[in-house]
């Protein structure tokens, strides 16, 4: 375990306080919000009550992740965001495609809801429609995902926030300041096994050393994509929940841990985790936990 | 009038990448493959008349190409030294080797050789704090890359746009090092103002010096002072202005290189690599350098 030279920035929004020195803060979790063909609200009420639940219980600030596949679905999920997620919370809206990013925000706009939203994600893909689109209609957050094609490496990623790899006409970074978002969190891009996996978890301190921004990913991708498992059926679902300890043990701030689910597993997992890293680096370091750290509320 | 020079290029050629396609196949776990990007500019190449062609150099800015896979090496915010550099696997060799089953039978290939001083310059020595050194060593790697290159190419070219910048008293010795094992043709290229390092240029160890004449017209009368025993790569149309020159201006041109190389203009090629020109106007400035030569030399 250890601590960063670099200053760590911490962002203080809406329910959440993220970022800072291993120990510090307790990590964040992005639960999401699949729904598989039609959206099924009912269970995702429960699961978003629970995951709400869990995050009280734990400490662990909790932010539901709305995988928006569809131009149709946009209203309805965000019926569902205004009816069911407590006004102090943050959400993120998951989108691949670029017109139907710029649908979203234009909605979130219209229903006041920009400044509770993160932004998943700016990447070395986005149009220049999106920018102009994110410049009107700016979110409260945005997640970069740092995905260089030409180099899969730690030092690949700082590539592309520092300049996308020569395929945007500026880095990552400074897109994002120059569209206006102010809370940028940095996710390593999860690759497969076999292509680089490690390195999501190793460009972790590699990035928070060299910005000191709040940095993690979406490691479970890594799980889902290790078809060998699926020869451990009973294991797998473990494996996917526990593979989520590799970021704050390395000085992570979040963990996109994939379908809410899994939130039962995963929470008291990063719990127990945050407990152990926070036991050291206050020994050592002399990091102090912060008031809702999991070490607070258990010991 | 001696042999018909052959049109060629220096290097890159503007290719747009379709970003978003990376990310979808990130996302799907698919990988994505570069090799439609070089068979665009390759396309371009071709079809615009050029005899000999490269590989449009689409996957970075030409020095990158080389820091991405030599060892000791790391990009970052810039490309980084970081340990001993050393030949780790060839760099361009496989990107050449698809050119050529995708090219015409009598187009052919001039492999590029990013120049060791060159590299030296471009990047952010924090290992070696020792610029000569640094240089000899990435010219053993590069001697590696051109030995390998040269099976599958007509010409080898080292591109030193440093030189004209500043010239270290061991750049002849560089070249020596990285050209020794070649046994096709090589070339020099040194875009800019080279009018002050013309007697170092004569003494390179290269068949043919590659020079910007275009953007630096002064240079043919610079030339006129020396006895050019080397064959001369012409640039002739510009790499850093969209507009487009028109036939008889590139005729023009061609003849007062005429005028002053007489039988020892070998090349005619743009100034230098066209990538931070529109697609369009590359296409149409390697069109008209073509038709420009056929109208002159027949």
């Amino acid at each position: 375990m250890f601590s960063f030279t670099k200053k760590q920035k911490t962002y203080e929004i809406r329910n959440i306080k993220i970022g800072g020195q291993p120990g510090e803060n307790p990590t964040l979790l992005f639960g999401g919000f699949f729904f598989k063909g039609e959206p099924d609200f009912k269970t995702a009420e429960k699961d978003l009550e629970n995951m709400i639940y869990l995050s009280k219980k734990t400490g662990n600030p909790s932010i539901p992740d709305f995988f928006i596949k569809k131009e149709e679905f946009i209203e309805e999920i965000i019926i569902f965001i205004k009816k069911n997620l407590p006004s102090g919370y943050l959400f993120s809206v998951d989108i691949i495609e670029p017109e139907l990013k710029i649908k979203t925000l234009e909605s979130l706009k219209k229903e006041k809801l920009l400044d509770r939203t993160v932004f998943n994600s700016i990447h070395v893909g986005i149009t220049s429609e999106e920018k102009k689109c994110l410049k009107e209609n700016t979110p409260a957050m945005a997640i970069l995902v740092a995905f260089n094609p030409k180099d899969k490496s730690p030092d690949g990623k700082i590539e592309v926030l520092e300049n996308s790899a020569h395929l945007q006409k500026a880095g990552l970074i400074d897109i994002t300041k120059e569209i206006g978002i102010k809370n940028i969190l940095i996710d390593t891009a999860a690759m497969a096994p076999g292509d680089y996996s490690g390195s999501s978890i190793s460009a972790i301190p590699v990035i928070k050393e060299e910005y000191g921004l709040p940095t993690g990913c979406a490691i479970h991708n890594v799980v889902e994509k290790s078809k060998w498992l699926d020869d451990f059926k009973h294991a797998k679902k473990i494996v996917d929940a526990a593979s989520n300890m590799d970021i704050p043990l390395f000085g992570g701030d979040f963990a996109i841990f994939g379908p809410v689910q899994n939130a039962d597993f995963v929470f008291p997992i990063i719990a127990w985790q945050d407990i152990l890293v926070s036991e050291y680096t206050e020994n050592y370091f002399g990091t102090k936990p912060s008031k809702d750290h999991p070490r607070r509320k258990f010991f | 009038m001696e042999d018909k020079p052959n049109t060629t290029v220096i290097g890159s050629y503007p290719i747009k990448i379709d970003n978003h396609e990376f990310i979808n196949n990130y996302y799907q776990n698919k990988k994505t493959s570069w090799q439609r990007y070089i068979k665009n500019a390759v396309d371009d190449m071709v079809n615009a008349g050029i005899d000999i062609i490269s590989d449009g150099q689409t996957r970075d800015p030409f020095v990158n190409i080389y820091f991405r896979k030599i060892k000791g090496c790391r990009i970052r915010a810039r490309p980084e030294v970081v340990d001993n550099v050393e030949f780790e696997k060839p760099i361009t060799v496989d990107d050449i080797k698809y050119v050529k089953k995708i090219i015409p039978e009598k187009t052919r290939i001039v492999g590029l050789i990013a120049g060791p001083y060159t590299l030296t310059k471009s990047c952010v020595d924090m290992y070696y704090n020792d610029e000569k050194k640094l240089s000899f060593d990435l010219a053993d790697v590069l001697q590696k890359e051109a030995e390998l290159l040269q099976k599958h190419v007509d010409l080898i070219s080292v591109d030193e746009p440093f030189f004209s910048v500043s010239i270290p008293d061991y750049a002849c010795d560089l070249i020596e090092i990285v050209t020794k094992k070649l046994s096709c043709r090589k070339r020099l290229h040194v875009c800019g103002d080279v009018s002050k390092i013309i007697p170092v240029l004569l003494d390179m160890p290269v068949d043919i010096l590659s020079h910007e004449f275009k953007a630096q017209p002064g240079l043919f009368n610079n030339f006129k002072d020396y006895s050019v025993d080397k064959k001369i790569c012409l640039g002739c149309v510009r790499s850093d202005k969209k507009r487009v020159e028109d036939i008889e201006e590139i005729k023009k041109h061609i003849l007062k290189g005429i005028d002053v190389f007489d039988g020892k203009i070998n090349q005619l090629s743009p100034d230098c690599g066209l990538r931070q020109i529109p697609r369009e106007n590359a296409f149409k400035k390697l069109s008209n350098l073509v038709k420009a030569g056929e109208e002159i030399y027949g």
